[in-house]
């Protein structure tokens, strides 16, 4: 079990499912701890330049798949770049509202992505999945 | 059949059988001949070529090699070999790997190789239609799967965004009339969901094969009876669930998720609203050679005929429900896919109990 206060990076395009996921948490009790992007680009920038911040908490990182431009996967793609010891203090979920197998496969046989949940979020899901 | 002239390029180093050829059928086909083998391919670049004959016994390259070297370019145009009594093995063998459509003895009849023309010439025709279909299939399928792609995000992204903004309602305690209405909108979306997901899961059982994973039923069932807590009617039932667990399971598990889901929302919606203790029973067993799931209801239940017709598309034995008939169905069809059986045994008014066994696939 880790001790940390989990740190959740929120990042989906859309802001209704932003509103809706962060209340969801934070009613949960799950953390209050919730940083919100409505793009990947913004989202990897604030990781990768947040080192200090990253090393004090347990790091969960949410990534919608269905996103203009950058889409989830893209994200991750990039996400992947970070050294060992940024990755390391990280765990990545993949969101989506679509069932399409073949995305959560792709996911899925990605060691790093830990899963992919479908929305609208099961917060207790996410807590049990983060603290095995 | 099409009543353009038949293209037939005839290859054969003796002159004088190419110009009794062209003597013979100039008026019925369009000929094109030569001695030589390259030639003939030039021939057949330039030209939509029907039927290609060709004699076996030539200096530098039998007629069988010949074909060997166009069939890669040119496999379309059909295939009858000239040939003399001596060379029969060879013959035989080229016909066997599929080189030659017929041999023709030399010489030749002249009605019989005509007809041997004709035949090959609607043999060509067959193919090229064959070819075109499926082309057009291809297509046709390449659509549909676009078309399930984009009906899983963009029907489903809004509704789910709803769903979700409800599921925040209810978790704020929102109450009295609003609450009310809440509920109305989070049953229809629910509805048209579930519809949504249907039918994008069966055209994806329809053609993907199967993708295994290590599943723990006891977290397996966790994560899908929740999904269950806010469904209709749900509240008021009795959740019993059973798991035993002996080694690993190998299984689909989106087509198990899909089975599960269609089973519970069944037992759910066709629930015995005059009975007090409503209950669903879920059991899931598995050892080293399968699973076996049972969902068992003590609700309205079905009678004879209607238990025959369960697993059919679009059966509905119920009038008071919303379902669209499909679930079933699409339980039946992912059970099939996974290698495995169902079966329902039921009385009307006495619940139903779904049993399903499918293979470990370890």
């Amino acid at each position: 079990m880790n001790e940390k206060e989990l740190n959740i990076f929120l990042i989906d395009d859309n802001d209704i499912d932003i509103v809706v996921n962060t209340k969801l948490l934070k009613l949960a009790n799950i953390t209050s701890r919730i940083r919100s992007f409505t793009n990947g680009a913004d989202a990897l920038q604030y990781i990768g330049g947040n080192f200090e911040e990253l090393d004090k908490y347990l790091n969960v990182i949410l990534i919608d798949i269905q996103m203009p431009v950058l889409n989830g996967f893209d994200v991750f793609e990039k996400y992947m770049e970070f050294p060992d010891e940024v990755r390391k203090k990280c765990k990545v979920f993949l969101l989506s509202s679509s069932i399409d197998r073949n995305d959560i496969q792709k996911a899925e046989d990605n060691e790093e992505i830990i899963k992919v949940l479908e929305k609208p979020l099961d917060v207790y899901l996410l807590k049990r999945l983060v603290s095995a | 059949m099409s009543n353009k002239k038949i293209n037939v390029l005839y290859l054969d180093d003796e002159e004088h059988n190419l110009t009794s050829f062209k003597a013979a059928y100039r008026r019925e086909y369009n000929i094109f001949t030569t001695t030589s083998a390259n030639e003939a391919v030039q021939v057949l670049s330039e030209n939509e070529i029907h039927v290609v004959i060709s004699d076996q016994k030539m200096p530098n390259l039998s007629g069988v090699e010949f074909f060997e070297l166009i069939i890669p370019d040119f496999p379309d145009p059909v295939r009858i070999l000239l040939t003399g009594y001596a060379d029969i093995e060879a013959v035989i063998d080229a016909i066997n790997k599929g080189q030659v459509y017929r041999y023709v003895a030399k010489p030749w009849n002249e009605t019989d190789l005509k007809i041997t023309i004709q035949n090959a010439f609607e043999l060509y025709n067959n193919r090229i239609q064959l070819k075109q279909q499926n082309v057009e299939i291809q297509k046709a399928y390449n659509e549909l799967e676009k078309f399930v792609y984009s009906a899983s995000h963009d029907l489903r992204a809004p509704l789910v965004s709803i769903l979700g903004v409800l599921k925040l309602a209810r978790t704020e305690n929102i109450e009295g009339k609003p609450a009310e209405y809440f509920g109305m909108i989070e049953r229809t979306v629910n509805q048209l969901d579930g519809f949504v997901q249907n039918i994008i899961s069966y055209y994806q059982n329809l053609k993907k094969g199967e993708i295994l994973a290590s599943i723990d039923c006891a977290l397996f069932l966790d994560e899908i009876t929740q999904h269950f807590e806010f469904f209709e009617g749900a509240d008021n039932i009795r959740f019993n669930k059973m798991v035993q667990q002996d080694g690993e399971l190998n299984l689909d598990e989106m087509r198990l998720k899909m089975i599960l889901n269609n089973l519970l929302s069944n037992a759910i919606k066709y629930r015995d609203e005059t009975k007090s203790d409503s209950s669903v029973d879920i059991s899931m067993q598995s050892d080293a050679n399968s699973l076996k799931l049972v969902v068992k209801d003590n609700g309205i239940g079905m009678n004879r005929e209607d238990r025959m017709k369960a697993f059919e598309m679009f059966f509905r034995a119920s009038e008071r429900c919303t379902g669209s008939g499909i679930g079933l169905f699409i339980v039946k069809e992912a059970v099939d896919k996974m290698g495995g059986e169902i079966s329902v045994s039921s009385e009307l008014g006495q619940g139903a109990e779904f049993e399903v066994v499918i293979p470990n696939k370890r």
